[in-house]
């Protein structure tokens, strides 16, 4: 049974094995909060509040510190290719709060004992357990026609997430490391057990192109698909095995 | 006994081998320091005993063939490697096996390698649940894929 919903300017998809008003009550009030106190679109969000310099970051809440910390623990971990910190001096929290709530919304499913289902929100998914039809079979949108399936490859244990960056999405809270080198990737999607560290991986080398996709592929349990601006492909061992099946 | 010579000093070649991937990853996480090759390449030589799939070997050098070792623990999982002889020389190196700490299976290289489009548009039969692609507007939704397969599973 699937459920859609708006949030974070773009759309939330829920499938549930049945119909759970609670949960989605419990999702959508996730995704409400943080968007309450993350939005840069609002300007009376604590965080459109922090930047205009009308809150320290030392006095924010415990929430807002927490993923600036988090954000900036992958900054360093990708070597600088993943920031919270906009050119301008302002914080962007985007790249890791949405993977924060889908993340919430998935222990908040399974404190519920629910065991089969999928959440994506703007292209980003967690699933567990199995779908209607058997596995969580994902397609990965091809960005040469958008219209356009790339591939499809089922998630499963240990790779329950997925998450695809776009070099279009640039200037949202993607800015590559050095500003004279073109995008080498114009889509990533990493696949990962957690929707988090896909989510920030594929950010991190949609930014620090090649050199990032090879520390994020020796150094965390990830698949990754690119797609090059000339449209080629480059494939982890892993993708190659899972499209094969 | 010289095949048994040329295959111990072939798998000293691999523990060096293991070790170089270790020494490479340590640097990659850097919490542990790097062993030195010299005193864990004696351990790797010491355990390393092979199980050989080769035919009968020939009157000089190992016989051509592939030769399995055993598993090796390092300590970034179990590692077990299959090497090609070919004219009696060492020819190929492959990791058959490693393992994590958890038990999974993991790759020596995970890197992402040039892939065809249509190697990966083959696999497209299977019946798809969500479609992951660049976060989409809540306007453009309206138009893709994921909106069509909401609207079919709502």
């Amino acid at each position: 049974m699937r459920s859609v919903f708006e949030t974070m300017g773009t759309v939330a998809s829920i499938e549930l094995a049945a119909d759970e008003p609670d949960a989605l009550d419990g999702i959508r009030g996730i995704f409400a909060d943080a968007e309450k106190r993350f939005s840069l679109y609002r300007p009376g969000s604590e965080l459109s509040r922090v930047n205009a310099g009308e809150r320290p970051l030392a006095a924010a809440s415990a929430e807002l510190r927490d993923a600036y910390a988090l954000a900036m623990d992958w900054h360093l971990r990708t070597a600088g290719a993943f920031t919270p910190n906009r050119p301008d001096g302002s914080i962007d929290l985007n790249g890791v709060v949405k993977a924060l709530c889908i993340s919430r919304a998935g222990e908040l499913l399974h404190s519920l004992a629910l065991k089969d289902w999928s959440i994506n929100v703007g292209g980003d998914v967690l699933c567990a357990g199995l779908s209607p039809t058997g596995d969580w079979v994902i397609g990965i949108v091809d960005p040469v026609d958008r219209q356009s399936l790339l591939c499809a490859l089922p998630l499963g244990e240990g790779r329950r997430a997925i998450a695809t960056s776009g070099s279009a999405e640039r200037g949202d809270h993607i800015w590559t490391i050095d500003r004279d080198t073109a995008a080498e990737f114009v889509q990533v999607s990493v696949i990962a057990e957690d929707i988090l560290a896909a989510d920030v991986l594929a950010t991190a080398i949609i930014s620090g192109g090649i050199e990032m996709l090879d520390l994020a592929t020796d150094t965390w349990a990830i698949d990754v698909l690119a797609v090059r601006t000339d449209g080629s492909l480059l494939a982890t061992p892993g993708v190659r095995s899972l499209i094969s099946v | 006994m010289r095949t048994r010579a040329v295959l111990t000093s072939i798998f000293a070649s691999v523990g060096v081998l293991v070790i170089g991937w270790q020494a490479g990853s340590a640097a990659m996480t850097s919490t542990q320091p790097t062993r030195t090759s010299s005193g864990t390449s004696g351990t790797s030589t010491g355990t390393v005993l092979g199980t050989t799939t080769a035919t009968a070997p020939a009157a000089s050098g190992a016989a051509d063939g592939s030769y399995t070792g055993d598993d090796v623990n390092t300590r970034f999982g179990s590692v077990q490697v299959q090497i090609t002889v070919s004219g009696g020389k060492l020819a190929d190196v492959t990791a058959l096996q490693l393992t994590d700490h958890d038990r999974r299976s993991v790759q020596i290289s995970n890197r992402a390698e040039p892939i065809l489009r249509s190697a990966v548009l083959d696999a497209q039969s299977a019946s798809v649940n969500n479609v992951s692609g660049a976060t989409y507007t809540s306007n453009a939704y309206l138009q893709s894929l994921q909106s069509a397969l909401d609207q079919a599973g709502l």
